[in-house]
């Protein structure tokens, strides 16, 4: 069985380095947005206790560093040569390297931006955790979309793990095709799943994405679990 | 993993040639000049493509639909893995300010499948040096646990003056050449490339056997000079293909001429082989670090080297560091190669091996 924890979190772009600090316990320095969330986010999806297990972090993204990436071409147009922290903060495979600090046990990271607007690959994340925790490769993977924009920012968060973790709230399986009542394959569905999970409804709830017909993911509610769904809002 | 994953078919545009076959022969023959590309008051070595158009778009599209046509045909249905470390900065350069980003920061993704005539499942990795393994690494896995057939993986790094200043600022370039594992490396030379990899379920002459990623957080930019981390990368790769080290054939290094990552992997290399150090083969220096395109680049070339059996020297490499001690390739072979280990060690901590083995 694979066990999921549900989180989402919202932040005033502003706030994100109080939030970051209250989560870490000290500030954390030159770090860019899109790390700060993705380290938030990390941290509130695992326990303590869990940290030093093997890992992994994938994490998509359709704002990506849209920031940074203007500040830089802006840099370029006037200097020439961007500030090396400038241009390091158009990276966002560099976060992974900041999280690890935290995170002992993350072992591999890989970021997917992605290419339309409202639309999300959760279940390409989705299956490749699955097909990873059912090989053994890892313990724990957290699946994230992280954007951060002018006037707002946001982590949208699925924790899966071969053991159910204290606040697992669903089960999750592939499975050849889905049934009953489906989700799209949108940026905010961990929300969504837990808007799910507190109206009651039906026992299974299926990831439907027409770009991947045979990437079939469906949710199933933990029995004998509360649900904890932890939404933050700044 | 139920089921092997081969490597049906390459394509390859860059700076030494417009095919695999012809990048191999290229590399046979020892071409490792560079261009050059300024930036500011300075001047980089730069290993670019051969190409007269100088509209960004219209470029990248003529390369990506060149190695569109070195394969075969793909069904619209193919899925689509796409690795590049700076997509489409370049044009937003060119067109200037203000810069008119998109909304979603992989929409260059779009325009490259409908450049492909591709409409099937889509996705986007951009994890600075190993994007493309981890593009390889998701095609593989899905395709292995029966959720699909093929896969196209397409790795994009195309010039642009962002990246170039960003690892100028860090001073990660050298001015002169690239010589990995040389006791007089001073730095990487960039290059561009687009290539391709289709990848099947369908048996083909060589498979993956192994592939796994990593991240070594010692620090951004570089590596943990001891290599440990390295080194837990590759040992997890040749778990994964129940392999031991003395299986392997030859190594194709990371090795890009960097002062730290180089003794990181060399390190890393010492812990795994000892002292039976398999043959060892930089493609660096002759092809410019590609970036997000690099594993993919570097392997379509390495794949066509060893089906020719003609593997190359390793340019730049002439002088020995005592601190390193390893000697890469000085001299052309024409052994045979059944398995090769690919290293890749990134910026911004990322690190991935990947073990191809020939079909019996």
């Amino acid at each position: 069985m694979i066990a999921v924890v549900t989180l989402s979190q919202h932040f005033a772009p502003a706030e994100l380095p109080g939030a970051v600090r209250a989560a870490l316990g000290k500030p954390l320095r030159r770090a860019a947005p899109l790390t700060r969330l993705a380290l938030a986010g990390a941290l509130a999806c695992l326990p303590a206790e869990c940290r030093q297990r093997p890992t992994a972090l994938l994490w998509q993204s359709t704002s990506g560093p849209r920031l940074e990436t203007l500040v830089l071409l802006d840099e370029m147009r006037v200097d020439g040569e961007p500030l090396p922290y400038d241009f390091l903060a158009t990276q966002p495979a560099i976060a992974a390297a900041q999280i690890q600090a935290v995170l002992p046990g993350l072992q591999s990271a890989m970021h997917l931006p992605l290419d339309s607007e409202g639309a999300a690959n959760w279940s390409l994340l989705l299956a490749l955790a699955v097909g990873w925790l059912a090989d053994g490769r890892y313990e724990q993977v957290l699946c994230a979309q992280i954007d951060h924009w002018a006037d707002a920012a946001s982590g949208h968060w699925l924790a899966l793990s071969r053991t159910p973790l204290e606040n697992s709230s669903l089960r999750l399986q592939l499975v050849n095709k889905a049934t009953g009542d489906a989700l799209a394959d949108t940026p905010d569905l961990p929300a969504r799943l837990a808007d799910w999970l507190a109206s009651g409804a039906g026992p299974t709830l299926s990831l439907r994405s027409p770009a991947a017909p045979r990437l079939a993911v469906e949710f199933a509610r933990l029995q004998s679990t509360r649900h904890r769904h932890v939404r933050i809002r700044f | 993993m139920t089921r092997p994953v081969y490597l049906a078919e390459t394509a390859l545009l860059c700076a030494r040639g417009d095919s695999p076959a012809a990048v191999a022969g290229a590399l046979w023959n020892g071409e490792c000049s560079a261009g050059q590309r300024r930036l500011g008051e300075r001047t980089f070595p730069y290993f670019g493509l051969p190409l007269a158009e100088t509209d960004w778009m219209r470029r990248a599209e003529q390369a990506i639909r060149q190695v569109a046509g070195q394969l075969g045909p793909l069904p619209a249905e193919t899925p689509l893995f796409i690795a590049s470390s700076s997509f489409q900065i370049g044009h937003f350069e060119q067109c200037g300010k203000p810069f008119d980003l998109p909304v979603a920061s992989a929409s260059f993704s779009r325009r490259i499948a409908g450049w492909l005539g591709l409409a099937g499942p889509r996705a986007s990795f951009s994890n600075a040096c190993i994007s493309g393994f981890s593009a390889l690494d998701a095609a593989r896995s899905l395709i292995g646990a029966g959720l699909m057939d093929d896969a196209l993986v397409l790795g994009v790094e195309l010039a642009n003056d962002s990246t170039l200043a960003g690892f100028a600022a860090m001073e990660l370039l050298t001015r002169n050449l690239g010589r990995p594992f040389d006791a007089r490396r001073d730095g990487m030379i960039l290059g561009e490339a687009v290539a391709a990899v289709r990848v099947s379920a369908a048996p083909a002459s060589w498979r993956i056997a192994g592939l796994r990623t990593g991240l070594d957080g010692h620090s951004i930019t570089g590596p943990n000079p001891d290599g440990s981390r390295i080194a837990d990368v590759t040992v997890d790769c040749l778990s994964d293909a129940k392999m031991e080290s003395g299986d392997i054939d030859l190594i194709k290094l990371q090795a890009a001429g960097s002062p730290g990552a180089d003794l990181a992997e060399a390190n890393a290399l010492r812990r795994i082989f000892g002292q039976d150090m398999p043959p060892l083969l930089s493609l660096k220096p002759a092809l410019g670090h590609t970036l997000g395109a690099s594993g993919l680049v570097e392997l379509a070339a390495l794949l066509a080297c060893l089906d020719a059996e003609r593997i190359p020297a390793t340019a730049g490499f002439a002088e020995a560091d005592p601190e390193i001690a390893l000697f890469p390739m000085v001299d052309r072979s024409t052994a045979h190669v059944d398995r090769a280990l690919l290293n890749l060690i990134g910026f911004g901590g990322g690190l991935a091996s990947l073990l191809a083995e020939r079909r019996p």
